[in-house]
């Protein structure tokens, strides 16, 4: 039985390596090749060339990640602000119009972004919001909004109004029921909505080159010149940055998700120690 | 509630209206000056100015001689402030000031722009440059040859000072030394050379930028040089005739082709793979240090070189520019002046940093500054200066080239 599992584990783990581990080595290998000639599966001398150059103080990588991150992160809390409101309004009542609503809502996903984009970028040039990270940050929103409505929806949708009935029965007010009913069963489909609100956003080329008019430099900024044609050990490199990155980030979101859980229910269990107590 | 939201939007609407106009008016006093101003002005204006430079940004190279050598120099000397912004696309940079031209943006972002050919035509037509600049910048009246043709237009397109050359870029053959010792040099050569080798040559399909060109030193050689093609096409009657031997002479060698000509590379960056792996003999470029720079970064093997036709090579310059709605006018007349000096050119022509062609007139250097660009070590793959400089054609303008390009579609690739 033992033997099995383990068995089992091993298979999974050697799947989970192929899908995921194994097309990053060619990166890996491209990065550092110096001279690689085709019938040769592996380089046949190394080099940190492009390493170098991106990691250098002068090709202004930290600073592009930096304005990702930080553009990625406004733009899921204000996401995150807008989303549970209308996922609450489009799961839990009935209105005319609904539909209208969910379809302009969810738009973003079918229509191509490139036809809205340039509309938005004379319009955001006649308002003044090119070339500034708020600018950036209202065009990124229509993009991830859709994903993250649509996931707190899902959340709602298993939220029984009974469970909020019974808190205000025992004198909860809007803000506590929230807060300790309502937001502790929407977190996973928060958590959800927002990796892939940071993901799609940090991803982003056309949007915020044509929005941020090159006064915004975010990773994929400086990335796309060498993927599309440029030099591919740099191109490599970059990519391997990129992924890096995002999956960094996701990283950090599971953990403090974890956290958030960890202390929920330590103060639960404080709680009802409390009230033992009285 | 109604009447109140128009009524506010009508008063933003007046109100943005005559912002942009004020700015308009300023701007364009401020410009006016620059133009007729002495050097002295143009430099106490730029000092502490920041200047925003839009241009390719996929060439580690290029990025660095720009972020290392360029920028701090500016800093220092100049008290500017030098930002290079990466660009995909040199037409990205239109599109972009397309837009902001049509929404009466005045104070752009963009200070200088790295453009030619197409681009600039584009550019001029769409009155999106600044002005007449390029005759105030002592370094282009002291080093430059401005009545040269290569300098005058640009792809035909008289350039009317709206640009200053950067550089040139002159297009070579490529070969390994080891494996073919004795090149063709003409397209007679080629066709033979192409059936003695067969699989070993074949060009990149237009309209990739480097293909195209090769099809014009196609039509240069096959239908008697290129002096009859400086009128504008539309002006030739019997073109398609005249067009003839040049598609008779690439379906005769399409057969010895890589692949049987079947299939082409769709671009130079896989021609250069297949060249890189051996799989082909011969690549071309339209950057004469490139294959330098690829035998450094270790692609090309150590006994690369480059060489040209007997009959010459096309050649063309690329050029910097100043938007109309550059904020920072002086600071990039200031920058552009720099980039042209002889020190700039000749840190740019040495393969460490770039790798690309001065712009400047080597009669009008010093004899120190002219020893210290032939000085500079181009490596063994790149020809030296005078060779590349004494085999040089004009390019055809982008009329001729649209037409060649669907031409090439119908009369080889279908057949």
């Amino acid at each position: 039985m033992e033997r099995r599992s383990n068995l089992i584990r091993l298979f999974f783990f050697s799947i989970v390596f192929l899908v995921i581990v194994f097309p990053f080595l060619p990166l890996l290998l491209s990065s550092v090749s110096f001279g690689w000639q085709w019938p040769n599966v592996l380089p046949e001398s190394y080099s940190f060339r492009a390493w170098e150059y991106v990691l250098a103080g002068s090709s202004g990588t930290w600073p592009a990640v930096g304005a990702s991150l930080l553009i990625a992160g406004i733009v899921t809390a204000v996401n995150i602000l807008l989303a549970v409101p209308a996922a609450n309004a489009l799961s839990r009542n009935k209105f005319t119009g609904k539909w209208l609503a969910e379809a302009i809502i969810f738009a973003p996903i079918v229509i191509p972004p490139f036809v809205a984009v340039m509309g938005i970028h004379l319009t955001f040039l006649r308002l003044g919001l090119t070339e500034t990270i708020f600018g950036v940050v209202l065009a990124h929103l229509s993009p991830t909004l859709p994903y993250m409505v649509r996931a707190v929806m899902i959340s709602y949708n298993t939220l029984s109004v009974d469970w909020e009935d019974q808190a205000r029965m025992l004198g909860a007010g809007p803000f506590s029921r929230f807060f300790h009913v309502v937001l502790p069963h929407l977190m996973p489909g928060i958590a959800a909505g927002a990796s892939l609100s940071i993901l799609i956003s940090l991803s982003q080329y056309l949007i915020t080159f044509l929005i941020g008019s090159g006064q915004v430099v975010t990773l994929p900024i400086l990335l796309f010149p060498f993927i599309s044609g440029g030099d591919p050990a740099i191109a490599s490199a970059y990519s391997l940055l990129f992924a890096g990155m995002a999956i960094l980030t996701l990283l950090v979101m599971d953990v403090s998700l974890k956290n958030y859980y960890k202390n929920k229910k330590a103060s639960t269990v404080k709680g009802q120690q409390r009230g033992v107590e009285m | 509630m109604k009447k109140f939201t128009l009524l506010t939007s009508g008063i933003l609407a007046l109100g943005l209206a005559a912002c942009s106009q004020n700015a308009e008016k300023g701007s364009q006093d401020n410009s006016g000056n620059l133009l007729a101003s002495d050097w002295q002005e143009v430099s106490d204006a730029a000092a502490g100015q920041e200047v925003n430079m839009y241009m390719w940004g996929g060439n580690d190279n290029i990025n660095r001689y720009l972020d290392e050598w360029v920028a701090p120099r500016m800093k220092e000397e100049h008290g500017i402030e030098l930002t290079r912004v990466p660009m995909n696309d040199a037409q990205d940079i239109i599109n972009q000031l397309l837009d902001e031209k049509s929404v009466g943006k005045t104070d752009g972002s963009m200070d200088i722009v790295w453009i030619n050919g197409e681009n600039f035509k584009a550019a001029k037509d769409n009155g999106l440059l600044w002005g007449d600049f390029s005759g105030q910048l002592p370094n282009f009246t002291d080093y430059i040859d401005a009545d040269a043709p290569e300098i005058a237009e640009d792809f035909g397109e008289p350039v009317d000072g709206l640009e200053a050359p950067w550089g040139q870029a002159q297009f070579v053959l490529v070969h390994d030394e080891n494996k073919s010792p004795n090149p063709p040099k003409s397209m007679e050569e080629l066709a033979s050379w192409v059936k003695e080798n067969p699989g070993q040559f074949t060009y990149p399909a237009p309209p990739d930028f480097t293909g195209s060109a090769f099809i014009r030193h196609v039509l240069y050689e096959t239908t008697g040089g290129h002096e009859q093609y400086q009128q504008p096409a539309a002006e030739i009657n019997d073109l398609e005739a005249r067009f003839e031997p040049m598609w008779q002479y690439l379906n005769e060698i399409e057969p010895f082709l890589w692949r049987e000509g079947q299939t082409y590379p769709e671009s130079l960056t896989k021609q250069d793979q297949l060249f890189a792996s051996g799989e082909v003999g011969l690549t071309m470029s339209y950057d004469p240090a490139l294959a330098a720079s690829e035998v450094l970064k270790g692609r090309f093997p150590e006994s690369t070189r480059t060489f040209l036709l007997d009959g010459g090579t096309l050649a063309n310059t690329h050029f910097l520019s100043i938007p109309f709605n550059s904020s920072d006018k002086a600071g990039a007349m200031v920058t552009i002046n720099e980039l042209l000096s002889p020190a700039a050119q000749t840190a740019k022509l040495s393969p460490e940093n770039w790798g690309d062609l001065s712009a400047l007139d080597l009669e009008k250097l010093s004899p120190e500054q002219r020893q210290a660009m032939t000085d500079v070590d181009l490596g063994n793959a790149t020809l030296p200066l005078e060779e590349l400089e004494a085999n040089r054609l004009p390019e055809l303008s982008a009329d001729y080239i649209e037409i060649i390009e669907k031409g090439w579609m119908e009369h080889v690739a279908k057949e």
